[in-house]
This record gives C-alpha cells, sequence and structure tokens, in this order.
C-alpha cells in the first residue's frame, strides 16, 4: 500500500474493485466503516454482489476480466471532463496543478509511437514482435523504444497543458501525454463500458461521476484492490490503469487516498520484501543473472535505463531517483555491498567483489516464477522441491497438471503445519503412487502463535509478534529448520566438498550467538544492519556504506533500530500524534521506509510546501521545517528550495514525477481491454481482434506478452484451452472469509468448517433453471482441464449480463478445498476450485489468471 | 433505562461471523457437524453449543438487491418471560438487566424453551437426553466464564471487527442508536427503527435497523405469553389459595370430627 | 366380629403402586411448582425420577387392565355412575363428616358417594397428566411453543385440582374417625361387616342377597 489501513478513514470516495474487502480483510472494513460514518461514500464493482457489495453505496456488476474497460471509462470520464470545462472548470473540478506538476502528463513523447488504436497493428503498440515456436512462455514481445520520451534525458513539456491555456486535444502536442491518453482511453465511453462489462450506462455513470468527485482539492479517493485486480494474464496493466486514474485525480500521497493493496496474507508484504519472488533480492533489489560477470557489471546492468530524467518546463526541476542518487556511490551499490556483506561477513572484501559471485545467478530472458517452475518440473528439469507454508495442490493454478507434475519429481519437501494435498499428492484418488517415484518428507512448522518474529502487513508496518505457547510434538519455527538446514549444509559441504561449495561454506551464519536455538531478534538486527566491526545497529539506509563497513540484510528494514539498539517494531504508542490526528500512528511498531507512514507524500503539499487539504495534512512546511509524517525526501518545498534543487515528489522514479505514461511494463505504456485467455467473446470488442479459439492466444484479442504454459506429460498438454462452444460460461475463484488461503489451517478447525462445512458453486437463477439446478443441489463445475463438485448456491448475487449483445452467465468457486484434512472437498480430487484454472500468467509478473476462465455446469 | 445493553447495527455488519466464533470459542462450545443447504448461513438454527448466529436474507432483485444480516441470539428482555417461568432461578435477571443462565440450577424442564416469544433457549431434546439442560446467550456472565464482571465488554462485542456490535450503558446507546436512525432515515431509509428500545419493557440487546423488523426476520411485536402470565400470576397464586383453604378446612374437620365421635363413644 | 374383603391382593398392590408413582411424581412436579424447594430440582434429578415414575404411573395400570379387563371395567364403570342418590350423600354429607349422626346418611354403594367423586377426579387428572406429559415429553422440541405453553399450564391445573382432592382423600381415609375401616381395608383388604353394613349398606345387601 502506498498509504496504511487506518488511513482510510480518512477517504471520501472508496472504490473498493477486485477486492472482496469485508469479506476477506474483515478489519479494513472497520476503517471503511469509519470513513462511511463520516460522509465517505463507497463504491464497489465486482461480477459478483458479496457481503462487500451488501454495505456499498454505489454496487456495479461487471463481468470478470473487464477491469481495464471499466477503469479505462472512469478515466475516459476525468479526461472528457478536463477538456470539455475549459481551464478554469477543470481547475475548479480536479487539481490540475499537481497533474501538471506531479506527473508526467504534460511529457512529450517519442514521435515514432504508435498506439493500440492504429490500424496498422490493432490492440498493439509499436515495436511488436510474436513468439515463435512452441512450448510455454509467453506469446511475443515488444522493442520499446519508441515509448520514451522524444528527449531521453531532458523531456520537453507542452507549455499549453503546463500553463492551462488549452481548450481542445487539438490543442496539445500530439504525442504530449494527455493526449496520448486521451487517444488510448477515448473509445471506453459509457456505451462501450455497458457493451464490453455488462454494466448498465446509468451505473457505470453513476460510479465516474461519483469517483471523480475525488479529485477536487481537499478531497480523497481511495482504490483497494486485491486478487480481483492481479491475477488476470493483465493484472499489471490493471493496476497501472489504477495508477493513471489516481494521478489524474491528485489522489497519490495523500490522506486518505492512493493505490492500496490489500494483501492476500498477513505476511506476504514481508514475504516480498524480503524477496521470496524469483526476480529480485530483499528490499526490490535486481536478481543478478549470468551476464553479470562482476559486482560493477550487475551495477551498470541495473543502473541502465534508469539515468537521470530531468522534465523541462515544470516547476519542480530535480529527480531524486533514490537508488541513483550520488552518481558516484549511489545507494543502490551500498545496499547491495551491505547485504553482501551480511551474507558472507568477513569473507566478503572490496578485493574479492564482495563475494557477488557466490550469488546465484539467473539466466538473462528466462522466467523462474511458479508457473515456470511447474512447467519446468513438467519437462524433468526441476528435479526437487521444497515447498515451504505453501500448497500448490490447491493453491496453484491447473491443479490436476500441477498435481501430476509433482509425481515427476525426485524429491519434495513439505513444510507445512498439517499433511496437506501437495505432502499427500503421492496418494490421491487416481494416483498411480507404483509408478511414483518421489520421495516425500514432511517437516512439521510451528504456526504464528507458536513463535517470535515480525509480520509486515499491507501497510508496511513490521509489527513485532510475540510466541504465546510452545509448538506440539516435534513442530518448529520455520527459522529453526532454516538454522539447522543451513548448519547441516554447511557441515556436509565442508567435510565432503562439492560444487562450487565455498558459496556455502563461507556463509556467515551464525543466528543463536551462543543460545540453542535460532533467536528471530538475531535476524531482525541483521536485516536493519550494523556496523560490521562494532555491532552498533543503524539507524536509518542513509548510514548504509559500500566500502564494506556496514552490512544490511535489506535495506529498506534499515533504520527499523533506533540509537538505543531498540527494535522499533516492538513500540506501542498508542495514542494518534499526527498532525489533525489524520491517524499515522508513527510510534505504533516500525514501517517502512524510515517510518514514513504515507510514502510520495510531497505530492501531498502545494509547491509552497502547504497541504492540499488543510483538515487531512500528512505533511506541512513551517519555519523552514517539515512537520507530520516523515517526508519523502527531506528538501525544502519546490517554490522554496533553490533553482537547481528543487526536488519532484515521486523520489524513487527517474523523472521524479507520476508516471500517467508507463515505458516500462511488458505489454505497453498504458492498458488496453485484452480479453482473457479462455473468454467466450468471439472477437474483442474494443480492438476488434478475433479470438483464436482453438490456439494457444491471439495477440490483440489476448495480452500479447501474457505467458501460456503448456505442462506436456506423458504425450498430452495438461493446460488445454476451452472453447465458448463446450464451454459457455465465465468462471471465477475467490474467497470466503470462513476459510483461508489452500485451507491447511482453517479445513482443520470445527468452528470454521462449521460455517462454511462444504465446496460451493454459486449461480445466477436464470441459469440455475435452464439447467434444472436447484439452491442446494450437488453440481459438477467443469473445464478443459477436469471437473468438480459442489454445492450450489442459486442467488441473485449473479445476475446474466448482456455483453456484446450476447447473454453471458457467471460461475463463482471459492478454491479453499481439498482432499486432506477435516473438511474435504465433495469430488475425489477434493472440489479444489483451482482444478478448473488454466497455467496462464500475467505479461509482467506471470501471476496465474485465477479469475476468468470457460466452464460448464450441471446436476449431479 | 438503567443498566447495560449491547448494541447491535445492521447496517455494519459485514456478516463476518467472527461474533459467533467468538462465543463458541469463550463459552467452550462444540462445533456442530453440518452441511451446505444452499446458504452462508450455519448452523441452521441455534442450540445448546450455538448461543448466537447471524442470519442472511436477500432481499429485492436485480438492481435493488439486497443482503441483509441478523444478528439471533438472547434479546436480554427487561420482562422476561424465560425468568418468569423458570423453576430453579436458574435463568435470573442480573443488576445489569441482562438475563443470565446458571446452568447448575436448571432442572431441564425446558419451560424457557417455550415461553420465550423470540424463541432462543435450546434444550438437548433427544429422548435418550437424561439430563439435558437449557443454554442461551449470557452476555459473556455465565458462571465460571463471567467477563462482563471482570471489567470486559462481551465476547461478540470486542471481536467485531466493524464495529457492529457496543456494550455500554443502555441509556447512552439508546441515545447514539436513535441518532443513527435519524441519519438513516435522513437518507432514505424511512423505515429505519431502533427495536428493542421498548419491546417487552425494553430489551437489553437493541438492533439498528434500516428497514422494518420484519424484513430482517425479527418478531415485530413480541410479548411475554398471555399462558405464561395465566399461569405465574393468576393459576398459581389460586392454587396456593385452594391448598390452603382446603388443608385448613380439613385439619377443622377432622378435629371436629374427633372431638365429636370420640366423646359420643365415650358416652 | 368376621370380615368381608374389600379388595384383592392384586388391588391392592396397584394402590399402592400408584401411591408411590404419584408420591415421586408429585413432589419431583412439588419441586418445579414451589420455588423454596427448587433447588431439589437442579441438575435434573428429578426430571429423570419423575420421568421414571411416570413410566411406572402409566405401565401398571396398563398391565393391571390387560390382566384384568373385566373388574377393571366394573371400576370405571362405578366411577362414572351417577345418579339421585349421590344427592343423598351431598345432602348428609356436612353434617356426616362433621360428626353428626350416622343415620342420617343414607346407605352407599361399594364406594360412597364421596369416593366416586375422587375415582372421578383421580382418572381424569391421570388422563390428562398423562396426555400433557407425554406431549411435553416426548414433544419437547418438536411442538409448536403454543402448544407446549398450553401442555404446561393445563399440568398444573390438573396438579392444583388434584393435588387438593389428594389431601382430602389422604385426610378422610387415613384420619377421619368416621372412616375407621378404610385404612385397613387398603392394607388387609378387609373391613368388618359392621362396617361395611353401615358405611356400604347397599352393597352389602346387595352381595350378601346373591349368596
Amino acid at each position: 500500500m502506498t498509504n496504511h489501513w487506518i488511513d482510510i478513514r480518512n477517504s471520501d470516495r472508496i472504490l473498493i474493485i477486485g477486492s472482496n474487502a469485508a469479506e476477506n480483510h474483515p478489519i479494513s472494513f472497520r476503517w471503511i466503516t469509519e470513513a462511511m460514518s463520516r460522509g465517505g461514500k463507497l463504491i464497489n464493482v465486482d461480477p459478483r454482489f458479496t457481503r462487500t457489495s451488501s454495505k456499498a453505496d454505489i454496487y456495479a456488476p461487471m463481468r470478470s476480466g473487464c477491469d481495464i474497460t471499466f477503469i479505462g471509462g472512469m478515466i475516459r470520464y476525468i479526461l472528457n471532463d478536463m477538456q470539455r470545462l475549459g481551464p478554469a472548470g477543470r481547475t475548479e473540478k480536479y487539481n490540475m496543478t499537481y497533474v501538471t506538476q506531479y506527473t508526467n502528463a504534460a511529457l512529450i513523447i517519442d514521435d515514432a509511437f504508435e498506439g493500440a488504436s492504429s490500424s496498422n497493428h490493432p490492440g498493439l503498440f509499436s515495436g511488436y514482435t510474436p513468439k515463435n515456436g512452441g512450448g510455454p512462455g509467453r506469446l511475443g514481445g515488444y522493442d520499446k523504444s519508441s515509448w520514451f520520451y522524444a528527449d531521453k534525458s531532458t523531456p520537453a513539456s507542452d507549455p499549453a497543458l503546463v500553463n492551462n491555456t488549452w481548450n481542445t486535444w487539438e490543442d496539445l502536442n500530439p504525442k504530449c501525454v494527455l493526449r496520448l491518453l486521451w487517444e488510448n482511453f477515448k473509445v471506453y465511453d459509457e456505451a462501450k463500458v455497458e457493451e464490453v462489462t455488462g454494466c448498465p450506462k446509468d451505473t457505470f455513470l453513476t460510479v465516474a461521476e461519483t469517483y471523480a468527485e475525488s479529485g477536487k482539492t481537499g478531497r480523497a479517493g481511495t482504490i483497494m484492490y486485491a486478487m480481483g485486480t492481479t491475477q488476470h494474464t493483465y493484472g499489471t496493466q490493471n493496476i497501472r490503469g489504477y495508477a493513471i486514474l489516481q494521478l489524474l485525480l491528485a489522489n497519490v500521497g495523500i490522506a486518505g487516498g492512493g493505490i492500496n493493496a490489500l494483501r492476500g496474507t498477513s505476511n506476504v508484504q514481508g514475504s516480498t520484501d524480503m524477496a521470496l519472488l524469483w526476480h529480485i533480492l530483499p528490499g526490490y533489489l535486481d536478481v543478478p543473472t549470468n551476464t553479470d560477470q562482476s559486482l560493477d557489471d550487475y551495477i551498470a546492468r541495473a543502473k541502465k535505463g534508469k539515468d537521470f530524467i530531468t522534465p523541462q518546463g515544470l516547476a519542480g526541476d530535480k529527480t531524486a531517483s533514490w537508488w541513483w542518487y550520488n552518481d558516484d556511490d549511489p545507494n543502490y551499490k551500498k545496499y547491495i555491498v551491505s547485504l553482501l556483506k551480511a551474507w558472507w561477513g568477513n569473507n566478503a572484501t572490496a578485493a574479492n567483489d564482495f563475494r557477488f559471485e557466490y550469488l546465484p545467478k539467473v539466466t538473462a530472458g528466462d522466467d523462474y516464477s511458479h508457473i515456470a517452475v511447474f512447467e519446468a518440473a513438467a519437462a524433468g528439469i526441476v528435479k526437487g522441491m521444497m515447498t515451504w507454508g505453501q500448497n500448490p495442490a490447491v493453491g496453484g493454478p491447473d491443479s490436476e497438471g500441477e498435481r501430476k507434475a509433482l509425481e515427476k519429481l525426485d524429491w519434495l519437501v513439505v513444510t507445512d503445519l498439517f499433511e496437506t494435498e501437495t505432502a499427500a499428492f503421492w496418494y490421491r484418488d487416481g494416483a498411480n503412487h507404483a509408478a511414483i517415484d518421489t520421495e516425500v518428507f514432511l517437516l512439521p512448522a510451528a504456526c504464528s502463535y507458536e513463535k517470535q518474529g515480525s509480520i509486515s502487513n499491507s501497510g508496511r508496518w513490521a509489527q513485532w509478534r510475540w510466541k504465546a505457547l510452545d509448538p506440539i510434538g516435534q513442530a518448529k519455527s520455520d527459522l529453526e529448520i532454516i538454522d539447522e538446514l543451513a548448519l547441516k549444509l554447511k557441515e556436509l559441504y565442508a567435510g565432503e566438498g562439492g560444487v562450487f561449495s565455498e558459496a556455502i561454506t563461507n556463509l556467515f551464519w551464525d543466528y543463536r550467538e551462543g543460545a540453542a536455538e535460532a533467536d528471530p531478534n538475531v535476524a531482525a538486527k541483521e536485516f536493519n544492519g550494523y556496523v560490521w566491526d562494532t555491532g552498533e545497529a543503524l539507524t536509518s539506509f542513509g548510514n548504509l556504506k559500500s566500502d564494506g563497513s556496514t552490512c544490511s540484510g535489506n535495506w529498506l528494514y534499515c533504520g527499523m533500530y533506533d540509537a538505543d539498539g531498540n527494535n522499533k517494531a516492538k513500540q506501542h504508542d498508542p495514542v494518534d500524534r499526527s498532525l489533525n490526528q489524520i491517524g499515522l500512528y508513527s510510534g505504533w511498531t516500525w514501517c517502512w521506509p524510515i517510518n514514513r507512514r504515507i510514502i510520495y507524500n510531497r505530492a501531498s503539499v502545494d509547491l509552497d510546501g502547504q497541504p492540499w487539504d488543510e483538515e487531512h495534512p500528512v505533511i506541512q512546511r513551517t519555519n523552514g521545517k517539515w512537520l507530520g509524517d516523515v517526508p519523502d525526501g527531506g528538501w525544502p518545498a519546490i517554490n522554496e528550495a533553490e533553482p537547481g534543487s528543487k526536488f519532484l515528489p515521486f523520489i524513487m522514479l527517474r523523472e521524479g514525477v507520476g508516471k500517467l505514461w508507463g515505458y516500462g511494463r511488458a505489454e505497453g505504456p498504458v492498458p488496453v481491454a485484452y480479453e482473457p485467455w479462455e473468454s467466450p467473446l468471439d472477437k474483442n470488442l474494443v480492438t476488434d481482434v478475433a479470438n483464436d479459439k482453438t490456439g494457444r492466444g491471439a495477440p490483440g484479442f489476448n495480452d500479447p506478452c501474457c505467458y501460456v504454459g503448456e505442462l506436456d506429460m506423458d504425450g498430452e498438454s495438461w493446460n488445454k484451452r476451452g472453447t465458448p462452444e463446450e464451454f459457455p460460461y465465465v468462471g471465477t475463484t475467490y474467497r470466503l472469509t470462513e476459510h483461508w488461503q489452500a485451507g491447511q489451517m482453517t479445513r482443520n478447525l470445527p468452528w470454521l468448517v462449521e460455517l462454511q462445512p462444504q465446496p460451493i458453486a454459486e449461480l445466477d437463477k436464470d441459469l440455475a433453471a435452464s439447467k434444472g439446478i436447484e439452491n442446494g443441489d450437488i453440481v459438477e463445475v467443469s473445464v478443459a482441464r477436469g471437473a468438480i463438485q459442489a454445492v450450489a448456491i442459486v442467488t441473485d448475487r449473479f445476475q446474466p449480463l448482456i455483453i456484446g449483445g450476447k447473454k453471458v452467465h457467471h460461475i463463482g468457486v471459492p478454491w479453499h478445498w481439498g482432499y486432506t484434512g477435516y473438511s474435504t472437498g465433495i469430488s475425489p480430487n477434493g472440489s479444489s476450485g483451482n482444478v478448473l484454472t488454466p497455467h496462464v500468467g500475467d505479461a509482467n509478473t506471470t501471476i496465474p489468471e485465477y479469475k476468468t476462465f470457460l466452464c460448464n455446469i450441471r446436476k449431479v | 433505562m438503567s443498566g447495560k445493553a449491547i448494541l447491535y447495527d445492521a447496517t455494519k455488519c459485514t456478516a463476518c461471523r467472527a461474533c459467533q466464533v467468538a462465543c463458541k470459542n469463550w463459552n467452550e462450545l462444540e462445533a456442530e457437524k453440518t452441511v451446505n443447504w444452499g446458504s452462508y448461513e450455519n448452523p441452521k438454527d441455534l442450540s445448546t453449543d450455538t448461543w448466537l448466529k447471524i442470519e442472511f436474507r436477500e432481499v429485492g432483485s436485480n438492481g435493488d438487491l439486497r443482503w441483509l444480516f441478523t444478528r439471533k441470539a438472547c434479546m436480554h428482555c427487561t420482562d422476561a418471560a424465560c425468568v418468569k417461568v423458570c423453576p430453579t432461578g436458574a435463568l435470573f435477571y442480573r443488576p445489569d438487566g441482562l438475563v443470565s443462565l446458571d446452568k447448575g440450577k436448571c432442572s431441564g424442564c425446558g419451560y424457557c424453551v417455550e415461553f420465550c416469544p423470540f424463541e432462543i433457549p435450546r434444550i438437548d431434546t433427544a429422548i435418550g437426553q437424561v439430563f439435558g439442560r437449557a443454554a442461551k446467550c449470557t452476555a459473556c456472565t455465565t458462571p465460571g466464564l463471567n467477563r462482563l464482571d471482570n471489567g470486559y465488554a462481551p465476547a461478540c462485542v470486542k471481536t467485531c471487527p466493524t464495529g457492529a456490535l457496543e456494550y455500554d450503558d443502555r441509556y447512552k446507546l439508546v441515545s447514539a442508536a436513535k441518532a443513527k436512525v435519524e441519519e438513516l432515515k435522513a437518507i432514505g431509509y424511512g423505515n429505519a427503527n431502533l427495536y428493542g428500545e421498548d419491546l417487552v419493557g425494553g430489551t437489553h440487546v437493541l438492533y439498528i435497523l434500516d428497514d422494518t423488523p420484519e424484513v430482517y426476520g425479527l418478531i415485530p411485536d413480541p410479548k411475554v405469553p398471555a399462558t405464561a402470565t395465566a399461569w405465574q400470576d393468576v393459576i398459581k397464586p389460586l392454587g396456593y389459595a385452594a391448598v390452603g383453604v382446603v388443608g385448613l378446612g380439613l385439619l377443622l374437620n377432622i378435629m371436629v370430627a374427633r372431638a365429636r365421635i370420640i366423646s359420643k363413644e365415650e358416652k | 366380629m368376621q370380615d368381608v374383603e374389600r379388595f384383592r391382593k392384586r388391588a391392592i398392590f396397584q394402590h399402592w403402586w400408584i401411591v408411590a408413582c404419584s408420591l415421586l411424581l408429585g413432589l419431583t412436579g412439588l419441586f418445579l411448582f414451589l420455588s423454596w424447594v427448587s433447588p431439589a430440582a437442579w441438575w435434573g434429578w428429578s426430571r429423570l425420577v419423575h420421568r421414571i415414575a411416570a413410566v411406572g404411573f402409566v405401565g401398571i395400570p396398563v398391565i393391571y387392565f390387560l390382566l384384568n379387563p373385566k373388574s377393571t371395567w366394573e371400576w370405571l364403570k362405578e366411577a362414572f355412575t351417577w345418579n339421585t342418590d349421590d344427592l343423598g350423600w351431598l345432602q348428609a354429607a356436612p353434617s356426616y363428616y362433621f360428626g353428626g349422626p350416622e343415620e342420617d346418611m343414607p346407605p352407599q354403594d361399594r364406594s360412597n358417594t364421596g369416593q366416586k367423586l375422587w375415582m372421578l377426579v383421580a382418572i381424569v387428572t391421570g388422563v390428562v397428566f398423562v396426555i400433557t406429559g407425554f406431549i411435553m415429553w416426548f414433544f419437547k422440541g418438536s411442538a409448536a411453543p403454543g402448544v407446549l405453553q398450553a401442555m404446561v399450564l393445563i399440568h398444573d391445573i390438573a396438579f392444583i385440582a388434584g393435588g387438593t382432592m389428594l389431601l382430602v382423600h389422604i385426610a378422610l381415609a387415613a384420619f377421619h374417625p368416621r372412616m375407621s375401616e378404610a385404612m385397613r381395608s387398603m392394607t388387609t383388604g378387609k373391613a368388618t361387616v359392621d362396617y361395611v353394613k353401615s358405611h356400604h349398606g347397599k352393597w352389602y345387601e346387595r352381595v350378601t342377597a346373591e349368596k
């Protein structure tokens, strides 16, 4: 989140889209409820009327997978307003100073750029090359050079926009970002929104106008989103849409605003911070590739394409681009060297490149994400696997395919609280376990109440948790297991040698410091970082050095400790000491970066450093000092600063301004409404490109860079693609309040199983009547990849939608069920919702497309 | 009116059922074996193991669909029919107005189950159930598991994430609730009302509703049954009187008869 | 003095069996009626006893009837046979029972009017107890609350009516000086000829005439 949970109460307009916050983030509703009691309005967009919808002021139905059209419609509404209202009107309704000064709205893009509405390449941008050959992988890729600013280091801006003298779009430079935005989004008028998404025009317009009201200076709108947004082949572009919307409405950096991801589990923020994702190192540093022959190579590659850009013609004239600040000794280098020092200790010196050689390298251009790993397992490339607190047999897409892929492994280690479906894959119904050679180990793990440590929530708050009771039986905390594993590996490598054993034997590994067991406090201090020789804890990442004198396991967490060596994640000041009590609670635990609660907060003030919203000030410049939250860069306000030092507010970005135009994403600088991999349509109603129903995806109909898996095993693909003729209904998966993730914990808790005892399939009354299905009947939901049985819930909370003139029905299935535990599914495969989902992923992150696919249904 | 109360604001409830689980957790109640009968709602009814549940209702249709959630548990009446008919005093009024239940005194007669106008208390009715005793929400005042007298709010109130449940002095909650009802009316919920303000003498569990009680599945005009009043306030006193009169009369009769007959025999 | 058989052994057994059951039923019922004895009902023990006694209360008479249908039927007929003679008893009763002259009481049959009245009350309240009790036991939780409320009320009314009448029965049968042989007739089954002649003259005449 750019903001945090409590801050939601400061919001005037709350848009919950791609999220069912009431059911899956119940505590968030405390703050939403408070915002509403203060006059805030709640808008909810969802294919299904949920418990969140029941509390919303406005509910808008939308076909699953059409977020870009819907949000695109809202963006078009605002852009249209900005143009038609004229100079005075647009300043009255929106914060044009913010839009022109704090975003790249006015900057000029390369002349060679061609948008997706160009007839040369419908649905695609300039620079596209489709994939050659078969096998799993992306449908194609882009040469993005034409997407960049015309002037690569000092992009020009359009004075008509900056000075607010323009009246028609033609008054603006044709390659001015705001005009290019209009060209891209103008197709999404309310008629198109209704045609594509099924949302009635009037409802959509009410949503658009109500949310646009948050654009007024002094008003705040927040977008709360979750997996409904991200789990699509174009999920990243969905979020880009929110960024565009929020920047146009001046909602980023202010109280009650922001782009707020509701993280899917209590510590997934912590897990991504600590780089439990393949493409990063802790603190979101780049993962090294096989082309990085040295530390300098690596740093040069990380910096490539991140040189400073100084926008011209704006009030601000300096960008921080924080990682690359200090050209001769960039912060990035300080962070990576401190990380290497933490990992290899005294063995890492300037002379040996701080043991950069020991870091594992990925092959440049390859993908090591969840889907790719399972593709590799299916192909016999991955031989062994550790699934740690993860249950891919239920949580991964295309469950039958992934369960089959597990059979190809030589060994599997499962660390979990219960014997999960993953651990039991080899004797699941239908498995020929005589033919399965996988050696399976089950390491019993402690649950969160049985161990100590920090949990980082969606708001980036690292909150320390204490141990309430000892784990049962032989269960251990994850830290203990990893510690014992690492020490044993070191011992074995030291004794027996092996390929590249020094990387392990030379690890600086001491989390016990003389005690019998590893202590999370030792790990916490290492993440925070300290002066290597003295052990003195560092109080800011500003104190990290690139000469090996400091160590830090994660630069983002540097500053968690105070000057007295106390871990601020443990502090509990319950008093709201923020300006006007906007709820920052800066003394309650600690958040990154350096306890800054609302990031990009320099955008919450005008050019003189005064808050746009006097009632909810985040920071305020007074007598040469900043009051309030930790400012996002302590430099003076733009108008106060010397020329050449007028720092722009978006300090992590090269150009210092928010990116309405995002040239770095895989499939485009701005979102285009693509269809899901399995779509009910013959033709994309926005791009006009046809659906290749029997192929593996058509660029322009589908996301042109999405990842399409194959899962070829034993002569057939386990990622078959369904056609609308065989599977006419739009399927979607989601969660229930009462169960959690793959169900290992909740399906073993009788009080929760009592509430939601069985898997369900929700469908509308019209579809049910046509299939002879009554409420409570057992039904089978099928896709090209498999089928599950569930209890039918026939309800008005799904309604048939008219899409492009034809009636489209949804069927919704929670994904919590499996075949092990106290509560199992109805069909032998556990009635796992992910039996239905395809092995395809987002173009940028390869997050699986769990939220839309084609299915059929019948009464059993 | 004095005493404490629980206020349930149906407009804030998201039916997460944390209250349901917190109640079971605190009162050490077993989970029931359920099936999905075509709804998110479970268990289907209150029982001796389920003292609190949330009901789900879908009303209206496309365009004006509403999904309404109703708390179902003891209303803690000021004029409680269950206390009136309980023969052993297992059900009793606390000084703060809440109706508590001391299971150790329950005789298993089941009168509370039969006379409650809200149909709340439950008893184990299986034929083989010999020592089945009544159970209902005690607002966490069950002897041995008493939160209120130890300065804590009831478990359901403490757990509720949205603040749909509050526990405070009744008069404060009534005042706040009435203000909220006016706000609801002002934004178009013409049927908004405060349920329980005056019913059965005033209940110590109050509901803020944005529509009529009937729409939420609540009994609009609950009353202490006439049979309870007839039984406890008329017939029982008459019974005492009858036995008293007859008993005395018989005593008199025997004494007089003895005197006269024995004296006759002596003669 | 010679004895007349008033009650057979089996009738005596049934009587005292009913007495025992009724005592248990009445006492355990009283625990729910009078609040100051209600602690005896805690935990549900008294409910268990009440139900066991109820089974006995119903069971033995049913078995008795099956084994002795004719005499049971005669007894029932007796309880329900009322005529103008009974009015005579009613008129003489106040004086008679307060120790007035015996001769003023018209001759009575096997059971005098008062005893017949008791039999009636016992039968009617017994049936009411059983029906209402059965519903309260086996339909607890399934019958409509209104029905169960009515059952409790009627069960209680029967308790009051039956209870007060029982006091009369016990007082007259065990303690009234004029009913001197009543207790003996229900323990040994016999009463003296003189007693029978004076208290149940009509019956004595009929039985000796048959001989």
